[in-house]
């Protein structure tokens, strides 16, 4: 949910209670005002009607020629005598309609039989008074809501904009470019100290990154010179014609883990790249074309150990790889399904542009298949491999990504490329 | 043929000078960027094999007045760094090969060859060898005089031979002159050894000797003696 959306709604939600509990207060103080004005009027008539009582000694009906105003009622003395305010409703005598009136209920006394009397106000022009100010009422305040909400919409949409604008910018942020993250300086200080802060951080990510950057290379360049060195060194040493046999076998074992450790080095390196994210010049690649053409390349290996090349479905698989990557992931896919592939073997390609296999025969895991994407898993115990192949594969397609995923069935083992399912 | 080795560090620098001057060029070393930039204004190189990174200075720099001086020059570089941009970067200001450490020395001695070879002849020299005779433009091997018929790279290897007579060749070497560095290793050492024997055994039909020897399981030998 949108901050501005959360806010409105909050907004709303109090401001509707408000609003109606205003209304209702407002409709109480209002009724209670017309009550009292019609009470005392009341208690001014009971007065009047207690003077003319005194004056006339006699009550008659006809000195109130309104209908409805006033009942005189002789009650027995017993009955109790209690003044009283109530609401009544009285028919109308012409209309027939039900009329809402105040009536107060007094006793009095006359020619000495306690008479109840009762006289009314009508309360109709107050119940439309009433109607009208809710009416109006009701009116003003849903203006007022709207008013506000609007206003209060459009000062928070501006308010928050510098916010909008900087997370925008820190998306579009690519810690690998030279640029540094920009970011405007607004008005209001807490947004600037975000910003600032922020930029701080956008600063030394870079930096960091860099370094880390300069420390890859740096670290290449001094492993392999030295090396360099040794190849170098034991590549002069054989040519001496004084070797003996084991001389020239441990000579033989210098080199091949000096290799090994050239090699090593180079698929750390690469991984390390990868994960840094350094390599960033995207290419729409085929994967399907450029596995095909790895696997011709391939063809005297394949012939020497007699494996059976088998495409079945060729779609093509584009991918956004830089280069580079590309070939390092598919060498390292072909040279797997070479490796781990016996005698006599068989190896197929398929695509169907969704999905891209690449299987292989071959004797069955030893090693848990979760673990076969680990950094020097190796599976035996083959000297001449680093164990980095697989690692290097999924490093490359979790960062681009595919994802790469790996099944056994009866003597295949199958790696399957397929784009990761967009989460955004 | 005058060569040049570019770099820094001291015993790599040594191993090739002695391995070119085997081969019988004139080799000379500079470590540093200045000395290096000192000998190119004052002597004409063949071929000039840099080190990108070096104390004081750029190899990038040095080839660009390189070949400012002397267009001819073909340069090699050798670089720690594998990577993608440094090699384009070479190519586009006139480099012709690049190598990325560690390398072996029979392959860089095999680079510079084809490359002095194409500088100097054009590609159009014959190598020979006794009765080898291989016609690098049209990649035609004729023993005796008679055309044998062998495979790509059978002709490589040939041509990996003939470029480091005398000189015991790895089977690595070998393996990632023929495939690449991204080679494994386990297959293609049987391959070179499968390789080997066919290329003998194409030029013993056509009348050749047999120049190979294995050498204490490390490697294989080219050569007379």
């Amino acid at each position: 949910m949108k901050l501005l959306a959360k806010t409105n709604q909050i907004y709303l939600a109090f401001s509707l209670a408000i609003y109606l509990f205003a209304g209702l207060a407002f409709y109480q103080v209002v009724r209670i005002l017309i009550y009292r004005e019609v009470e005392s009027r009341l208690r001014v008539e009971r007065l009047d009607f207690e003077a003319y009582i005194r004056l006339h000694k006699v009550w008659s009906d006809s000195t109130y020629f309104v209908e409805n105003k006033i009942d005189v009622d002789p009650v027995s003395a017993h009955a109790p005598q209690t003044e009283s305010f109530t609401d009544t409703l009285i028919r109308n005598r012409y209309d027939n309609e039900l009329m809402p009136f105040r009536q107060f209920t007094f006793y009095v006394p006359i020619q000495g039989v306690t008479h109840r009397v009762s006289i009314r106000k009508s309360l109709i022009q107050s119940y439309q008074l009433m109607e009208v100010i809710t009416a109006t009422m009701v009116v003003c305040l849903g203006l007022l809501l709207l008013g506000t909400f609007w206003f209060q919409g459009k000062l928070s949409g501006r308010l928050w904009h510098p916010f909008y604008e900087t997370l925008s910018r820190i998306k579009r942020f690519n810690l690998a470019s030279a640029t540094p993250l920009q970011l405007d300086k607004p008005e209001i200080n807490e947004f600037r100290e975000l910003n600032e802060v922020l930029r701080k951080m956008g600063d030394k990510m870079q930096q960091d990154y860099r370094s880390l950057k300069e420390f890859t290379e740096n670290a290449s360049h001094e492993i392999q010179t030295p090396l360099a060195l040794i190849n170098a060194k034991v590549e002069q040493l054989i040519q001496s014609e004084k070797l003996t046999e084991t001389q020239g076998r441990w000579i033989e074992d210098i080199y091949q883990a000096s290799r090994r450790m050239a090699r090593l080095n180079q698929g750390l390196l690469l991984l390390a790249k990868i994960e840094n994210q350094q390599f960033t010049a995207n290419h729409t690649i085929d994967l399907t074309v450029l596995l095909s053409e790895k696997l011709d390349d391939m063809e005297e290996v394949l012939i020497h150990k007699q494996i059976a090349v088998e495409i079945s479905q060729s779609m093509p698989f584009e991918v956004q790889l830089p280069p580079s990557l590309a070939d390092s992931l598919v060498t390292n896919l072909v040279n797997n399904a070479i490796k781990h592939n016996h005698a006599n073997g068989r190896l197929e390609l398929a695509s169907d542009g969704e999905k891209l296999w690449l299987g292989n025969t071959g004797s069955a895991l030893v090693s848990s298949p979760e673990r076969l994407f680990e950094r020097f898993k190796k599976e035996g115990s083959s000297s001449d491999s680093v164990g980095l192949g697989l690692a290097i594969i999924k490093e490359i397609c979790d960062n681009y990504g595919l994802q790469v995923q790996y099944q056994e069935t009866s003597g295949w083992h199958r790696f399957c490329i397929s784009r990761k399912p967009e989460t955004e | 043929m005058k060569v040049l080795v570019v770099e820094d560090e001291k015993g790599l620098a040594e191993s090739i000078s002695d391995y070119m001057n085997k081969e019988g060029y004139i080799c000379e070393t500079a470590a540093t960027f200045r000395e290096a930039d000192e000998r190119i204004y004052l002597y004409d190189y063949d071929c000039v094999i840099v080190d990108l990174t070096l104390p004081d200075g750029n190899g990038f720099q040095l080839i660009e007045t390189l070949k400012k001086l002397l267009a001819t020059t073909g340069v090699i570089i050798i670089s720690a760094r594998n990577a993608l941009e440094d090699k384009i970067r070479g190519l586009e200001i006139g480099s012709d090969d690049y190598l990325t450490k560690p390398f072996h020395l029979s392959e860089l001695n095999a680079r510079v060859k084809s490359l002095i070879r194409r500088r100097n002849f054009g590609g159009h020299t014959e190598i020979r060898f006794r009765e080898i005779r291989v016609n690098p433009a049209s990649r035609k091997v004729y023993v005796n005089g008679q055309l044998t018929i062998i495979s790509r790279k059978e002709y490589d290897l040939l041509l990996y031979f003939l470029s480091n007579i005398d000189v015991v060749l790895t089977k690595v070497s070998i393996a990632e002159h023929l495939w690449g560095d991204n080679i494994d290793s386990a297959d293609s050492l049987d391959m070179v050894y499968s390789h080997i024997k066919n290329l003998r055994r194409k030029l013993l039909e056509k009348g050749g000797s047999d120049y190979v020897r294995s050498v204490y399981g490390i490697g294989y030998k080219f050569g007379e003696s």
